[in-house]
């Protein structure tokens, strides 16, 4: 038969469930926890011990609402950094494109390759001045990006058999790069998700 | 709902940790023990509170932590204060040291 303190840790580590790793290791260091208070009270050993260290303890859904709060920073950190260094790769295999490329600058995909970069470019920085965990902020930077890397693809005719193996392989570094930033894009919005159902349970509960 | 104590707390939580692990190395249940007994029952937070807090400063590099067992003891994971946890510690120290001496100079400019 399951006590109080095992219900309480089963249940905190279904909170946790957005970071199993985290979840393992606190369900075991929460239950010493619990179980070191409930020796300490006078009625010990009883379900009220328990009880009243489980209540002193406080909420799970709380606990774990700081944690994940914890971890979208974390995650917004990580995305961040990699929207910088995919901004940066970026900006050098366009430039690189034009000097190794002869292609009409007034054609369209050059021009997309350009204006998507610079849009992208400048919703990234007055979205980190602005609101670092913008989920909408980021999508906007992200679509700029694929934009211009789509664009430049298309500009160096890459699917053309003949294409140049150094414009081939800075392609494939953008692609690569757009795709990390996409997944971490995807992450933090999972967690602000996550954070948001920890903190409001009815938005859980009705699926939104 | 926190008081004014817990809420005012908080913002200082993860100093107050890394004071309770300056004497040396602790497991949660006797940091807490330690912050309750110091702020003589002022400090008066959900004991779960602290968990996020010292996972919280073992990401950021200020404290350490590892599982151990005493003989004839429960298994247990212990933190300790980093070098950079203690040059930290000290850096709070001061900073809470110029902000209070303010906070007491503003409030004691209303006093007649």
């Amino acid at each position: 038969m399951s006590g109080v303190i095992d219900d309480y840790v089963a249940a905190l580590r279904r909170e946790l469930d957005f970071d199993p790793a985290l979840a393992r290791r606190l369900a075991s260091e929460v239950e010493d926890h619990l179980r070191d208070a409930a020796e300490a009270d006078p009625a010990w050993p009883s379900p009220d011990a328990e009880r009243r260290a489980v209540e002193r303890f406080g909420l799970g859904r709380e606990i774990a609402a700081q944690f994940a709060a914890d971890a979208v920073d974390r995650q917004a950190r990580r995305t961040w950094i990699t929207l910088a260094v995919t901004v940066v790769v970026t900006f050098v295999a366009m430039r690189l494109r034009v000097i190794w490329l002869d292609d009409d600058v007034l054609a369209l995909a050059p021009l997309i390759d350009r204006y998507a970069f610079i849009a992208a470019l400048t919703v990234g920085v007055i979205a980190w001045f602005a609101f670092r965990q913008s989920l909408a902020a980021l999508a906007i930077c992200l679509g700029g990006l694929i934009a211009s890397i789509a664009a430049g693809i298309v500009r160096a005719d890459l699917f053309v058999d003949d294409a140049p193996i150094h414009v081939l392989l800075s392609a494939a570094g953008e692609i690569a790069l757009i795709g990390v930033l996409s997944f971490h894009v995807i992450a933090l919005g999972r967690r602000l998700k996550r954070t948001a159902g920890l903190r409001r349970p009815e938005l859980q509960e009705t699926g939104q | 709902m926190l008081g004014m104590e817990a809420e005012m707390l908080k913002g200082h939580l993860d100093a107050i940790v890394l004071a309770a692990l300056e004497a040396g190395p602790a497991h949660g249940y006797a940091i807490i023990e330690t912050i309750k007994q110091r702020s003589v029952g002022t400090f008066d937070l959900p004991e779960g509170t602290v968990y996020p807090a010292l996972h919280r400063l073992e990401q950021a590099g200020l404290l350490s932590s590892t599982w151990t067992t005493p003989p004839n003891g429960r298994r247990r994971r212990v933190y300790a204060l980093t070098r950079a946890g203690s040059s930290a510690l000290g850096e709070r120290r001061k900073a809470w040291g110029r902000f209070s001496q303010a906070v007491d100079t503003a409030l004691g400019g209303g006093r007649t």
